[in-house]
């Protein structure tokens, strides 16, 4: 079944810079697919527009089956509480213990009064231990977050976002703060989801052992366009040299 | 991919709409700055350095009519070398033409403008070297400063009990102003109100009138309230309440407009309600800021308290009215000295206090 479906979509920002110019594509349940393209090519202006954190400024996008692209408030959040999202920089609240931080992926379903004053049910805490243990790191649910290596942050980042019980699970360059040895351990922990859960993980990389590895379907940006479509393993040398350009040369983590 | 080439022409039209707006707004507030620029020239050589200098009139003459006369040229003047884009303002804005003329009256009518206002200045300050040291004034001097080095000790419990009186004053008005400023500064974050348009009409509605309320000082909010509530404590007490409302309520939205937009950003994508992204996303990184700020402005209460007390608002600045009405010079020595001490000791805390917390 399509999960996303991406008509055309252009992405103009207020300084004037075109980031998205006519991208379509789609993602069936159950994909790892992959976004590669240089810094700069819209790979994270992409991401945004799918969970709708920035409003595209024309085309489609379709979840599920229903145009996204326009929706508000009550309807918008209720699409967003289906969608996970891991970033970079592991965005987590840094003065509050783990299992706060993973909590924090309930609040969508959750009333306002009950979350500002901490009124959780018992079973979310069994809920986010369980998220945690996901990620193999239960024994951390008490420490700050901020005490948590790059690697552990961002494990807790992804257990945040299982809180959600997402459909889709969108990844902004997860690894690219961390040394190769845990990329390679965070990125097996997103296999896992795809694999055991099910869920449908769209990911910007920029190593492409990486997405050899993990991804099921790559997709290339080159400044807002989409170049290259298809097998993460017919990735040759001549789409590399179109995809970085000539000067490029390709490293290997392993 | 086949691409339909009408949408393609959409978003490159948005594009050139929007840098042709920008261009032409960005114009019109050129044209409008050297207006105003060349009227401010005009009637600061006419009224500061013809008149008083030149002339050296006492009583300047003053008429609607003459204002409108220079108004009309400077419109003329003003919109005339904007519209050839070699003036100053133009290039502000960055919608000059880039060629010599513009580097050049940009140079001059900068200097020019900074000329003219250093030389009013001067002249409006009537500064003069030979009041400073004439032998009347340097006899008074040498009177006031030797009385202060002898301070009069009898009045010592008094000095004391209206110190306490001031200190507590600016104590009650900073904790009442606490809730407040906490409430209102979320109001006056941009980056919480900017995303609709009423919130962000809201956010510019409230900054105009805080904006407008922080520019009077606290002295004259004591003079208001004195009126309105008597004179005394109270008046001096609302005063420095409505101030620190308003100063405390710019530090704290731009601590807020400081912060990491990671954490609101993925609170945000999980689905919360705009309540819920600020009580996590926000709150936890801007309590220690609110904190400092807190206890820096109870430390500026203190001193704001002992000038507005010079106006009635009570405390240790009224007591040193009174005896420097009477001319009693030594009392008031006592009294600037228990004034000096207690600064700097609630500097002290308050930075001690401040660091500990960081
Ligand atoms: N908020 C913004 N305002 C204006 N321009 C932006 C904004 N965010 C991104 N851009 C611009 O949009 C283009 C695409 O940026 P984007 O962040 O999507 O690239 P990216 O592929 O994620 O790059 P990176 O690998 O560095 O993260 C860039 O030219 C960038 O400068
Ligand atoms: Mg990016």
């Amino acid at each position: 079944m399509t999960l996303l479906r991406i008509q055309n979509l252009h992405k103009i920002y207020k300084n004037g810079t075109h980031a998205l110019k006519g991208v379509s594509f789609e993602v069936e349940e159950g994909e790892f697919l992959v976004i590669i393209g240089l810094s700069g090519s819209g790979k994270s202006t992409l991401l945004r527009c799918v969970n709708r954190l920035i409003e595209p400024t024309t085309g489609t996008i379709e979840f599920l089956g229903k145009d996204i692209t326009h929706i508000k408030g009550e309807e918008l959040r209720s699409v967003k509480k289906q969608i996970g999202m891991v970033f970079q920089q592991f965005n987590l609240i840094k003065r509050r213990s783990v299992l706060s931080n993973v909590i924090v992926g309930r609040l969508g379903s959750m009333k306002t009064l009950d979350s500002i004053f901490e009124r959780f049910p018992d079973s979310i805490y069994d809920e986010a231990k369980k998220c945690l243990e996901t990620v193999g790191i239960e024994e951390k649910a008490d420490v700050r977050a901020d005490s948590l290596s790059g690697g552990q942050q961002q494990r807790v980042a992804i257990a945040r976002s299982l809180m959600q019980n997402p459909k889709l699970l969108l990844a902004d360059e997860p690894v690219a703060s961390l040394d190769p040895a845990t990329s390679n351990s965070v990125m097996q922990y997103f296999e896992k989801i795809n694999k055991e859960l099910g869920t449908t993980v769209v990911c910007n990389l920029h190593f492409l052992s990486l997405v050899r590895r993990y991804a099921t379907r790559v997709i290339a940006l080159k400044a807002g366009e989409i170049v290259y479509q298809g097998n993460p393993l017919e990735i040759d040398e001549d789409w590399f040299k179109t995809i970085y350009g000539d000067e490029a040369e390709e490293v290997e983590i392993r | 991919m086949i691409k339909e080439p009408g949408l393609d022409a959409r978003p490159k039209k948005i594009i050139a709409d929007n840098k042709k707006r920008e261009q032409k707004f960005n114009f019109c507030k050129a044209v409008l700055l050297d207006i105003f620029l060349v009227f401010y020239s005009l009637i600061v050589i006419q009224r500061a350095i013809y008149y008083k200098f030149i002339l050296d009139i006492r009583d300047i003459p003053f008429a609607w009519s003459q204002i409108w006369i220079v108004l009309f040229i400077s419109i003329i003047i003003g919109s005339l070398w904007a519209f050839t884009k070699t003036s100053l303002s133009c290039n502000l804005f960055g919608v000059a033409k880039d060629c010599k003329t513009t580097k050049l009256t940009t140079e001059i009518f900068g200097w020019v403008l900074f000329d003219i206002t250093f030389i009013a200045g001067w002249i409006v300050t009537k500064i003069s070297i030979v009041d400073l040291f004439s032998k009347d004034g340097i006899e008074g001097a040498q009177r006031i400063f030797g009385a202060l080095f002898q301070p009069e000790m009898s009045i010592f419990d008094d000095v004391v009990f209206a110190t306490i009186e001031t200190i507590y004053l600016a104590l009650i008005a900073t904790l009442i102003s606490i809730p407040f400023t906490l409430i209102i500064s979320f109001f006056t974050a941009r980056n919480l109100m900017k995303d609709n348009k009423i919130s962000f009409a809201i956010y510019y509605i409230l900054r105009i009138v805080l904006n407008f309320v922080r520019s009077i000082e606290p002295v004259i909010w004591a003079i208001i309230f004195s009126v309105w509530v008597g004179i005394g404590p109270y008046a001096g007490m609302i005063a420095l309440l409505v101030h620190s409302i308003a100063s405390n309520a710019k530090l704290y939205s731009e601590a807020i407009e400081g912060i990491e937009d990671g954490p609101v950003e993925a609170i945000t994508a999980t689905g919360a309600n705009k309540i819920q992204v600020v009580w996590y996303g926000v709150v936890p990184q801007i309590i220690l800021p609110f904190l400092s700020f807190t206890i820096y402005r109870w430390d500026i209460n203190v001193r704001m308290a002992t000038v507005i007390g010079l106006v009635g608002g009570g405390g240790i600045g009224t007591m040193l009215m009174q005896y420097q009405g009477l001319a009693k010079w030594h009392e008031v020595g006592l009294i600037v000295l228990v004034i000096a001490f207690v600064v700097w000791v609630m500097d002290y805390i308050s930075a001690k206090i401040r660091e500990a917390i960081y």
